[in-house]
Order: C-alpha cells, then structure tokens, then sequence
C-alpha cells in the first residue's frame, strides 16, 4: 500500500491583497476516509481529480434521497461570508420558537425558502460567518493550553476588536485633533485604544463529520478552515490553502474513528489581463503626473561645473573648544585656498569669528559650545596640464582666544588643519599651541594684565607663505600645548568627471586618480575646442573666397 | 532636480542644568536652489520630565527636499526650554546642525549655548529664572553677527537622522 502524502503544518498562512474582500472565492473539498476503505484509497493525484470532477458534473440530489457513496465526499466553492446552512441549523431554526434575533428570523427566512425549493447545496461543509454567534463564542471560549482558563483582561479586549468596528469610525480623528491627552478616558476609550487596532472579519469554514443518516449533532461539527481579513486587506488563513501540498486530515474521536481528508484551494477569478494592464497604466499615469508636478515646482536642470574643474563644498561647523586655561574663548578661522589652481566665487566668507563662550566643565576638560555655522565652495582648474606637482588642497587656519573681565583678549592657541579630500562627514579635532615665554614674571603679567605673544602671521603656524626656501626652521620659538577646537565638516565634490559615477563605499579612489581623470576631461576638452577653431577658421575661409570658386556647381559651369 | 530625504527623529537632550526639557526646532534652506517638497518646516516637542537619566523626546523629522545647486544645503535648528513648576519657561540654549551630506544614517550631537547677559542678569536668572534670548532667531544658523554676542555654553541635543539623496551622482556630485 503506497504511503499518503498528508499535509501536517496547520499553521496559518497571510496574504495581503488590495483588491475587495468580496472577490475572493474558496472551494473545499472534503472526503471520508474510513477504515474498510482505506484499504483501496488510491493516493494518486489523477484518481482524486477524477472524482472530483465527477462530483462537479454530477446534479445534487435533494437532501433526501442522497446515496451513502455521495456521502463519503463533497466540494463546495464557497464566496466570502456566505452563509450556508448546517443541518443542526436547518432543524433549529425550522422550529420558530428558537428564534430570538433579527438575524435568527432572517435565517428562518432564508431555511425555509431552501427547503420549498428543495436546493441545499451543501450537506456536510458549512459555514459560520461574521455575524453568527458561534463566532463570537469561539474567540470567547477558546483554550489554549489544557488548564481550567480564565480569559483574561486582554483576551476580552481582544475579542471585544471585532465588533467595535462599526462604531470606530468617527474616533479616529476628533479626538486626537482636539486634545493630545485624554485626562479622563473613558470606558469605551480605553477599549479601543488599550489594544491592536484593526477590526478584523472572521469566517469559518465547517464540517459536519457525523456518521451516515447521523448529520445536525453539534459534537461533530470541525472546523475545517478560519479565515480572517481586516480593513487592510491582510487575509489571514489557517490552515494555508492547500495548493500543490497534500490534503489535510481530520480524525474523529469516539470509539469509531473515522479519518477525514480536506483540501481548501483559492479559487477567485484573476483579473483580466486588459484590467491589469489599464490599472497598471492608471497608475504609472499619476506617477508620471506627480514627477511632473514636482519638477514643474523646482525645475529640472542642476547646476553644473565647468569641464575640467572640481568644485568644493563645505558646509562645516565649529563645534566647541576644550582643554584652555582661561575661560571666555571664542575662535577666529578663516580658510586658505592655495595660491594656484584654486578660486572661489566672489562674496564668499571664508573667515569667521565666533560668539564669546563661557565654559562649563564637562568630566576633566573646560568646555566651550559655539556651534557656528559656515559654509563655502571653492573650485579647482587643473590649467597648467605640464606640472607634475601634486595638487595642494585648502586648509583651515584657527585661533583661540579668551576675554577677561576687563575685555581684553589673550591668545590660548593656534592651530591649523588641511580639509579632508574624501567627501562626507568628517569631525575633525584640531590641536592647538601657543607661543609662551619663559619665567614667572611673563605668567603674571598674562594673568594680570592680560596680553602676550601673539603671531604675527598666522600662516606661520603651516608653511608661512613668505617663506622661499627649501628648509623651514622653527628653532627659538618657545611653545606650549594648550587645548584643541572641534570642527564638523560635511563636505560635497562635484566634476563632471564624475559624473554618472554611483555613490558607492569604494568610491573613495584615491583623488589624485579623479584629478587625473578629469584632467584627461580637459584634454579632450582642449582638443575639442581646437577643433572648432580650426573649423570656425575653415568656414571664415571659405567665405572670403571668390563666390565661383567657392561653389562647385559655378567652376561646373564656367 | 536632485532630491533629498531627511527622516530621523530627535532623540532627546542631555548635559542641561534644567529638567523639565522641551524643544523647538526648524529647517533653514539657504539660497534660492532648495525647496521643501512636504514634510514640515517646523516643530516642538512635548515637554519631557525624567525621573532618572535623560529626557528623551523621540520627535520625528521627515523632510523632503528638491534642489537645482548645493548652495544652501538645508539646517537644522533648535531653541531648547525648560519649563519650571510655575509653568513657566526658561531658555536653555540655542544650537544648530548642517544636515549631513552623505547617504546613510548619522548619529548627530549638536552642542548649544545661550546668551549670558550682564552679571544681573545671571544674578535674576539664577534665583528667580527668566534671562536673556535672542531678538531675531537667524543668529542661530548664521554666524553673521556672532561676534558680537557672549554666550554660556548648554547642554547637548542628540539626533539620529537618515539621509536618502536621488540623482546627486548624474549631476557629478560625489557625497
């Protein structure tokens, strides 16, 4: 006897679909295994599909006269909250008296109007819907583990999410807009804020498994299927449909065991490819539409470099200066572009003097906060292509200075950075000396009276940029190190070298390879140009030559 | 038109001598280039009073940015107030940050300070609170007329901003 392949995980499965709850259809079919025979179940797929199908063809009989073989299996393709009957319900609600709700006389309605038409289409598979108090009392009473269980606070809140749905709606929006906290929140508040918030519909999906002639006995009623959806269109399936894996299976309890297989198969109608393909057009329409809006707000050109040229932005920041002596610093920067190649547009500020800062101790250091903004660009021009020499790039110059009481100024220290040459972020920490002279006296007097040596120039913290010869020496000049000044620089390149380039983590090429790269840009540039000159040169030409010999047809004719 | 995408949050402020924290912040765009697609400009924080630690005010940033140039790169600004249990509200500093300008998340701390006053003024704020502020917000995130103020340095403003940036690199900006 070959092995059936049974589907054990009953987990439960989510979909997300945006299309109406209401299209989705559902077929299950269900069969009885019995013992006598299983014995001759034929696992394969063709065996099964075949009796399916003859199932389908098949006109039901009346509920009546059903045989015991159209008993053994059944399939039903099931929309979404469709109610169909079980035979408990049949019997219960044909007795007027059992009926107490609106919705039991509805029912009662709807039994009786089936049974003079005599078109029950379903035996053994049924339904519970939303509205149907089995549902209510299944996540009401339902156990998790085999203790005596109390629900508690939570469970009922949670089961109290389904039915708050409808009057949920006007909430949403008055109550946040109005005040921002709810001193006194209500009962009704509290159960709709303290738990998940999306309503939820369920529907389950039944089986009557009682023996033959035995049908409407509320012991044998199992669950086949549950399924959930809520507002966002999240479907939520236990067990997942069956698709290609093996049927489910149910066992009976009692003394006569009975093995049951199901399978639960999505069957909704797909879209029309012509529908699909209009929604899709729909939506790319106002997509487009919206980039439109949104370039006719801000334009779509950029501004560009010129070829060959790297410009340079900074948008940087003094950060705060610690480790100083005295108290009330402030910073003098300014930014040194080398001499050549480099240029920067006029009504740039590229010096900049900070607020007065009184510090405050922050673990062993004195601490100054400034947080001043400056921004700048420079831009570089590769123009002499013959020099090898390596390209300099700018460099920050600072000075710390303090005040005293009297608003005289001393010099706490100088200090000098070059500007990273990799775009980003960059903090940068620039430590700081002071000129300082020797003996007690000079301490006092700075203390005191305030003033002391101060550079004169001060590129002289670098290279000074008098300097021509080929030794820098610093011998004699007495210093001490004082603190160091933050500084944040986030720092954009743009060439069209790059252009095209991804932003990517091995972007970062060494920047003397881009400046080779885009000098090659100029070169190119350069002969481009020389091109057109010598075409423009051409075209002058040919114009102050004698009109007949300018033409070819005129010598043609002469 | 490259694009820019802002969205963080501000996650709370430390080093203060204040508690009872709260926060208002800004977006500044420099130049004529930049323009803020949606997002909100401006902002305030609930005020937050922690018991242990420090306040936090997770109070969300989400900016959306168009720009034809790299002028005026946008700027974040923050006044900081405490607020006492009379309800009343003191300065507890200014403080500023250049959005950074590289794609990716950034873990900012942007210093602050506050305007000091004469000596009776620090006497009056000292004991019965108040001090001095600002006349015109700018001075914040420009440094045009910094020179001219004297400030105590504040606490400290933390943000976490993540950048998303679009069509940068076809204009040939590396960042």
């Amino acid at each position: 006897m070959a092995e059936t392949v049974w589907n054990t995980d009953t987990g439960e499965a989510v979909y997300r679909s945006r299309d109406p709850v209401r299209n989705l259809r559902l077929r299950v079919h269900l069969q009885r295994i019995t013992s006598s025979n299983f014995l001759h179940y034929q696992p394969a797929a063709q065996d099964g599909k075949d009796l399916i199908d003859l199932a389908t063809f098949r006109p039901h009989p009346t509920a009546s006269g059903h045989r015991p073989d159209e008993d053994e299996e059944e399939e039903l393709v099931i929309g979404w909250q469709e109610k169909l009957f079980s035979q408990f319900e049949v019997d219960l609600y044909q007795n007027e008296a059992a009926c107490q709700s609106p919705l039991d006389q509805q029912y009662r309605q709807d039994i009786l109007k089936l049974e003079d038409s005599g078109r029950r289409k379903n035996r053994r598979i049924f339904t519970y819907t939303d509205c149907d108090r089995f549902t209510n009392l299944e996540e009401h009473c339902r156990k998790m583990t085999t203790a005596k269980e109390v629900p508690s606070f939570l469970v009922e809140r949670m089961a109290n999410v389904r039915r708050r749905r409808q009057d949920r709606r006007g909430m949403e929006g008055g109550i946040l807009k109005s005040r921002i906290v709810n001193w006194e929140p209500s009962e009704d508040f509290i159960k709709s804020q303290h738990v998940i918030n999306t309503p939820l519909q369920t529907m389950y999906i039944m089986a009557d498994l009682g023996p033959y002639g035995k049908l409407g006995y509320k012991n044998y009623e199992h669950v086949l299927c549950t399924l959930k959806v809520d507002s966002n269109g999240v479907i939520t399936v236990k067990p997942d449909f069956t698709g290609l894996k093996g049927p489910y299976r149910i066992e009976t309890e009692g003394e006569k065991q009975e093995l049951w297989k199901y399978t639960v198969d999505n069957v909704s109608s797909l879209a029309q490819p012509e529908e699909e393909e209009r929604e899709q057009r729909v939506f790319k329409d106002l997509y487009g539409r919206h980039k439109e809006y949104l370039s006719s707000l801000v334009g779509t050109d950029f501004e560009m470099t010129v070829p060959g040229a790297l410009r340079l932005f900074v948008n940087g920041e003094v950060v705060s200066a610690q480790g100083y002596e005295y108290d009330n610093l402030y910073v003098h920067f300014f930014v040194e572009l080398p001499t050549t190649n480099w240029s920067s547009p006029e009504a740039q500020q590229l010096s900049g003097i900070t607020q007065t800062c009184a510090t405050k101790s922050l673990g062993m250091d004195k601490v100054a906060y400034f947080s001043y903004p400056f921004s700048f660009e420079a831009s570089f021009l590769h123009e002499d292509e013959s020099a090898e020499a390596l390209p300099k790039w700018p460099v920050l110059y600072c000075e710390v200075l303090s005040l005293d009481f009297w608003q005289r100024y001393r010099v706490e220290g100088y200090g000098a950075v070059v500007l990273p040459a990799t775009p980003g972020s960059h903090t940068l920490t620039v430590p700081t000396w002071r000129p300082m002279e020797l003996g007690t006296v000079a301490e006092l007097r700075r203390f005191f009276i305030g003033g002391s040596l101060e550079l004169e120039d001060l590129s002289y913290v670098r290279v000074p940029g008098t300097f021509k010869g080929e030794r820098l020496s610093r011998f004699g000049l007495r210093t001490e190190t004082t603190g160091s000044v933050t500084f944040r620089l986030h720092c954009l390149q743009q060439s069209r070298a790059f252009h095209g380039v991804q932003c990517s983590p091995e972007k970062d090429a060494e920047w003397l390879d881009r400046l080779g790269g885009f000098s090659q840009q100029s070169s190119i540039h350069n002969v481009l140009e020389a091109f057109r000159r010598a075409r423009r040169r051409m075209q002058e030409a040919r114009e102050s030559l004698p009109q007949d010999l300018g033409s070819p047809s005129g010598t043609m004719v002469s | 038109m490259a694009e820019v995408h802002v969205i963080g949050q501000i996650v709370g402020a430390t080093g203060f001598s204040e508690s009872s924290l709260f926060c208002k912040w800004g977006v500044h765009t420099g130049g004529r280039h930049g323009k803020l697609l949606s997002g909100v400009r401006e902002g305030q924080t609930q005020v937050d009073t922690p018991q242990i630690g420090t306040g936090l005010l997770s109070h969300p940033i989400d900016l959306h940015f168009a720009t034809k140039g790299l002028q005026g790169w946008p700027r974040l600004h923050f006044q900081v107030w405490s607020q006492d249990s009379f309800g009343r509200c003191q300065l507890a500093g200014y403080g500023f940050c250049h959005v950074p300008s590289s794609p990716g998340t950034h873990q900012l701390d942007c210093p602050t300070w506050r305007p000091l006053g004469s000596w009776r003024e620090q006497l009056a704020r000292a004991f019965v609170g108040g001090g001095p502020q600002l006349l015109h917000g700018d001075a914040i995130y420009s440094g045009a007329d910094r020179y001219r103020l004297h400030t105590a340095a504040g606490g400290t403003v933390h943000l976490d901003l993540g950048l998303l940036l679009r069509h940068f690199d076809r204009y040939g900006v590396e960042c």
